[in-house]
């Protein structure tokens, strides 16, 4: 048997040894649920519920935000972010959350937010009048 | 309608050279398609004489392009588009830079841009490769030019645009009311450039990674050129510098990427496998891949075919990774991608032309190109550098896996509709728990790699001498990784034996550079490059494992989910220091200029005996948006040590510093109670007691920009607690600016407690004449009368009377009146100066007024006969003297910032590291050994 086959054969191998453990890092988004069903660490994509409260007190904690999600197919829960609150985050279209679910709560130690691109809104600034401060 | 004010012909001139550039870059490649074909025949010259001018009209033309761009950008015409959408009034030169590479068209014209620089250094160079290579160099500029083309075919839901032209004007790209107007140009403003962008790192890092992005298409050029021509050999000579060149510029790139990412911003490292940098890592990792199997086929003729590969892959992948960024596809999953253009199909061609051209003739070509029949002999260096570069391939194929689930989302969905997205569960730890293998493998490798030599004909005698170095190399190794456990915590044997590898590689790396290459530091550019690289990783498992978070305090943070918080930020009253993890810290005081606000931040580190061993000073920032209502970003500021850095940046700011909206909502939302009481009277609120003291007419306030001609008014109020010795001092103010009114109240943070003057004192304090009931009185000097209660006095006249609201005028007749006041009842005296004047022989008088009393006075006449004076008097009713303030006693406090601090140790290894390796590529672009003689 040639070198160049045994290293081929390696190479076949390790591919795919590596791309089944790919698989194990791999996740779909789950959403509250099945996030109570199976308690483990999952992504949770949802919307911003605008009318629910907001609470970041950072004089109190500033490691507790908590905010109401309401996921893809509609639920919607409490989220605590053992973090301080994102800048911009009244302006996301859409949440992507890490954590666990504790009880009723939601609670996230990772947040990424989709906001709207800063030229979409466009709006077209008018010049101040001088004598305007 | 005709437009007033309009530059349109930066406009057409741009328009027309987008198009000759277009159209020259395809009549280049054109050209030099028939020069390469017809190389040996006498037609090559001409048919090259075409593709130069072409090649250098296309490069002038897009030149043009880029200066009309600049030009409008310059001089601010907002009614083209882009200069509208990228700048404003007020950004500085510097920054039109950074402007003009923030949008898409701009980005592709850098890109270009340096596309001309190379290919102009080529055609000067290459010789007798120019014509191929220029030829496929040529059909890439012509597909970055359709980017810029902005072509529209069809109408309505069909339309089909090709590109986005960078010199639209505004009105033909938006529908607004504005334009009904014709002299809207001198009306409107720019939007100015996205604050988080104004720093010098986006001025020299995008054309540094441009550059290095730009780069790679030499070598790919150059492998098309070898198997167009099927000389297989000879274009892997010219190409090598131009592949270190680009490993350096690009890795360049990179690391100020991470420099950018770790100084400027928030985001608490140098890396942090977001896709972005993902897919600009890739094609250096494939392009390193290549020079180490560029060098095999150099000095044995082994792996040709894998260089070609790779130099195909790296462009391949550059293309890629423009695709990801700029197709929107990122969005879920990165933060710092372009938002979606409509050029996406463009991409995708663009991809799979380069991709077809590049596999298809490597697969018409393969049986030509040549290998040796005999295979490698187990220890030479051309087996391992091999097998390296097969872990490079591993490693660059296992990121773009993973980072292309976007992609693959995407298209599963075009089939399934209802398939569920996927998604890395943790990226940062699934790269790293791959790449750490990765690295491992490297380290040895580029040890024993080393000491092995090409072609290996005598292992038996060589054997020995490899084997003691080796193992003397591992022993030094194993001697630093142990000292290193004692500095910092390793923990898990993976990242032992991972720096074990990388210190392997270090110790290795430095005996070949002295005893095999006896110190010629000029040759010894591999050498150096695997020293830095083990460097690198021991500085990034020092500072990335031993990442801390000095920010917390268990004491002061009782925290509920104690188990799962982070822990990661503190609150911080200004000028109360809190403790954290041996640092006593104070937030000391912010200033604000332009709209950044920057805070000083105090340590003190203290030792045993809480004694100060150390102070210093950081100065964190908030970065407002342009308008100054909110904040858009928070820099970061590091002090630096040889072994570590303490990096700290604001978290958070309190709600109402950080949005203009979130203030006007809290002071809304305040409870304000109104309290009235004379100067001097005490008054109590719910967990104080306040004494009025003195109203101001001139009085400042930190906010408060005097105007000419304001009306101001403040109350200077103290308070004080049961029990407590400190006074509290609150001096809010009002103004009355024509017929606006500003109220500028007064915090006090550490009652919780907010004053503000309330507008009744408007027409107690400013009353109008006929809310007052004057009463007549004559007086001659030294004469008394009687008033409400009041003694009053003419103790003469003042001839030189100064009043707040008289300025001299040449020609007045101005005297004052001296009037002396006694309270009956209190025996307290007062003073008043009401003036007379006579300006253009026309008399005025100006009152003067006592408020603690509610007097008033006019000085109406004097009759120079009788020697007598004519004075009005008033008061107003003692009810209407009181002072109306209105306090809140449930504001929260403002004065305080929330924030992280974490300390990086070994830090300045990954920097020195990394710099090393980049240095290694560039030394070995100006010396390459003999090899030619070595073989022989």
């Amino acid at each position: 048997m040639k070198k160049s086959h045994i290293i081929a054969l390696i190479v076949v191998a390790v591919s795919i040894g590596l791309m089944l453990s790919l698989t194990g890092d791999v996740n779909t988004y789950a959403n509250f649920e099945q996030a109570t069903e199976s308690g483990d660490r999952v992504k949770i994509v949802g919307q911003l519920s605008k009318d629910k409260e907001m609470y970041y007190k950072p004089e109190e904690d500033p490691n507790y935000f908590s905010f109401y999600l309401k996921d893809d197919v509609g639920t919607e829960r409490k989220v605590v972010l053992l973090s301080e609150k994102p800048q911009d985050f009244e302006m996301s279209e859409q949440i992507v959350l890490t954590g666990s679910m504790k009880g009723e709560e939601f609670v996230a130690t990772d947040i990424l937010l989709k906001c709207p691109s800063k030229y979409k809104d466009e709006e077209i600034y008018i010049k101040k009048e001088q004598s305007e401060i | 309608m005709e437009y007033i004010g309009e530059h349109l012909l930066p406009g057409q001139i741009g328009h027309f050279a987008i198009i000759l550039g277009f159209t020259t870059s395809l009549l280049a490649a054109i050209a030099y398609f028939f020069a390469a074909q017809k190389r040996n025949l006498p037609e090559y010259q001409s048919w090259r004489r075409i593709g130069r001018w072409a090649f250098t009209i296309h490069g002038l033309s897009t030149f043009t392009v880029i200066y009309c761009i600049f030009h409008v950008m310059l001089n601010k015409y907002y009614e083209y588009q882009y200069a509208w959408a990228h700048v404003n009034d007020d950004l500085p030169f510097h920054y039109t830079f950074p402007a003009f590479w923030e949008g898409q068209e701009g980005s592709f014209l850098l890109w270009s841009f340096w596309h001309i620089v190379l290919g102009w250094i080529l055609i000067a160079t290459a010789k007798k490769w120019e014509a191929p290579v220029m030829s496929a160099f040529s059909l890439v500029q012509f597909f970055i030019g359709s980017m810029i083309l902005g072509v529209y075919f069809g109408s309505g839901e069909s339309e089909i645009h090709i590109g986005s032209n960078p010199l639209m004007l505004l009105r033909d790209v938006m529908d607004a009311p504005i334009f009904a107007q014709a002299d809207y140009v001198e009306k409107i403003n720019g939007n100015g450039l996205n604050p988080l962008l104004q720093n010098y790192w986006m001025i020299i890092h995008p054309p540094v990674l441009f550059l290095g992005f730009a780069s790679t298409i030499v070598p790919f050029c150059y492998a098309i050129a070898g198997m167009w021509t099927g000389e297989h050999k000879a274009w892997l000579r010219p190409v090598t510098r131009w592949s270190l060149f680009s490993g350096a510029i690009l890795g360049l790139g990179i690391l100020m990427g991470g420099a950018w990412a770790y100084e400027a911003l928030s985001f608490g490292g140098y890396w942090a496998w977001d896709p972005v940098e993902n897919m600009s890592l890739v094609p250096w990792i494939l392009l390193v891949a290549g020079i180490h199997t560029n060098l095999i086929a150099r000095s044995t003729g082994y792996s040709i075919r894998s260089t070609y590969l790779f130099y195909i892959f790296t462009f391949i992948l550059v293309l890629y990774s423009t695709f990801l960024t700029r197709s929107g596809i990122l969005g879920d999953t990165s933060v710092h991608a372009f938002t979606e253009m409509g050029l996406e199909n463009q991409l995708v061609l663009f991809i799979m032309t380069f991709l077809l051209l590049g596999l298809g003739l490597f697969v018409k070509r393969y049986k030509t190109i040549p290998a040796p029949q005999k295979e490698e002999s187990t220890p030479s260096k051309e087996f391992w550098m091999f097998i390296g570069a097969l872990v490079l391939l591993f490693s660059s194929i296992l990121i773009t896996v993973s980072t292309s689930l976007p992609v693959y989302n995407k298209i599963a969905e075009l089939f399934n509709p209802a398939h569920e997205a996927l998604n890395i569960k943790d990226p940062v730890e699934h790269h790293n728990k791959y790449q750490l293998w990765i690295a491992v493998l490297i380290g040895f490798l580029s040890g024993f790699a080393q000491y092995l030599r090409f072609r290996e004909f005598n292992w038996k005698k060589y054997a020995s001498k490899f084997t003691i170095h080796s193992a003397a190399a591992l022993l030094i190794a194993g001697v630093l990784t142990y000292l290193t456990t004692q500095w910092i915590r390793v923990g898990a044997w993976q990242y032992l034996l991972l720096l074990f590898s990388a210190f392997f590689a270090v110790v290795s790396n430095i005996d070949y550079l002295i005893t095999f290459l006896r110190g010629n530091l000029k040759a010894g550019g591999s050498a150096l490059s695997h020293i830095g690289f083990g460097l690198m990783v021991v500085g990034i498992v020092a500072s990335g494992l031993n990442k801390r978070h000095i920010s917390h305090n268990k004491f002061a943070q009782q925290n509920i989910l104690d188990a799962e918080s982070l822990e990661k930020n503190v609150l911080l009253m200004r000028g109360e220091p809190l403790f954290m993890n041996g640092y006593l810290v104070t937030y000391e005081r912010d200033t604000m200029i332009g709209n950044e606000r920057i805070f000083e931040v105090n340590y003190d580190k203290l030792d045993k005996n809480g004694q100060v061993e150390e102070s210093f000073q950081v100065f964190p920032v908030a970065l407002y948006n342009n308008e100054v209502t909110k904040v858009a970003a928070f820099n970061p500021s590091t002090k630096r040590y040889l072994d570590k850095d303490i990096f700290t940046h604001i978290a958070n700011l309190p709600s109402v510093e950080a949005d203009a909206q979130a203030r006007k909502a809290r002071e809304d939302s305040l409870n304000y109670q109104l309290f009235e009481g004379l100067i001097g009277d005490t008054i109590f609120t719910s967990s104080s007691y306040a004494v009025i003291e003195s109203v101001n007419r001139q009085p400042s306030h930190p906010d408060y920009v005097p105007q000419e001609k304001d009306l101001t008014i403040g109350v200077k109020v103290a308070f004080r607690q049961v029990e407590v010795d400190t006074v509290w001092y609150a001096e809010p103010m009002l103004v009355l600016r024509g017929n606006l009114m500003y109220n500028y109240p007064a915090q006090i943070n550490e009652l919780s407690t907010k004053v503000r003057v309330s507008e009744k004192i408007i027409e107690r304090y400013f009353p109008t004449d006929e809310q007052l009931d004057y009463t007549g009185f004559r007086f001659t000097e030294g004469q008394q009368v009687n008033f409400n209660g009041y003694q009053i006095t003419f103790d003469g006249f003042d001839l030189k009377p100064t009043h707040p609201d008289y300025e001299t005028v040449e020609g007045d007749i101005v005297v004052g009146a001296k009037l002396s006041i006694v309270s009956l009842e209190s025996g307290k005296q007062y003073q008043a100066r009401p003036i007379y004047l006579i300006r253009n022989n026309r008399p005025f008088n100006l009152k003067s007024q006592l408020d603690e009393l509610g007097l008033h006075f006019r000085f109406l006449n004097i009759d120079p006969n009788q020697k007598t004076i004519e004075i009005n008097i008033a008061q107003v009713a003692p009810e209407r003297a009181k002072v109306p303030i209105e306090i809140a006693d449930n504001s929260f406090r403002s004065d305080f910032i929330v924030l992280e601090a974490i300390i990086f140790p070994g830090i300045n290894l990954f920097w020195i590291g990394t710099l090393l390796m980049l240095f290694g590529l560039t030394l070995s672009i100006f010396y390459r050994r003999q090899r030619k003689a070595a073989a022989a």
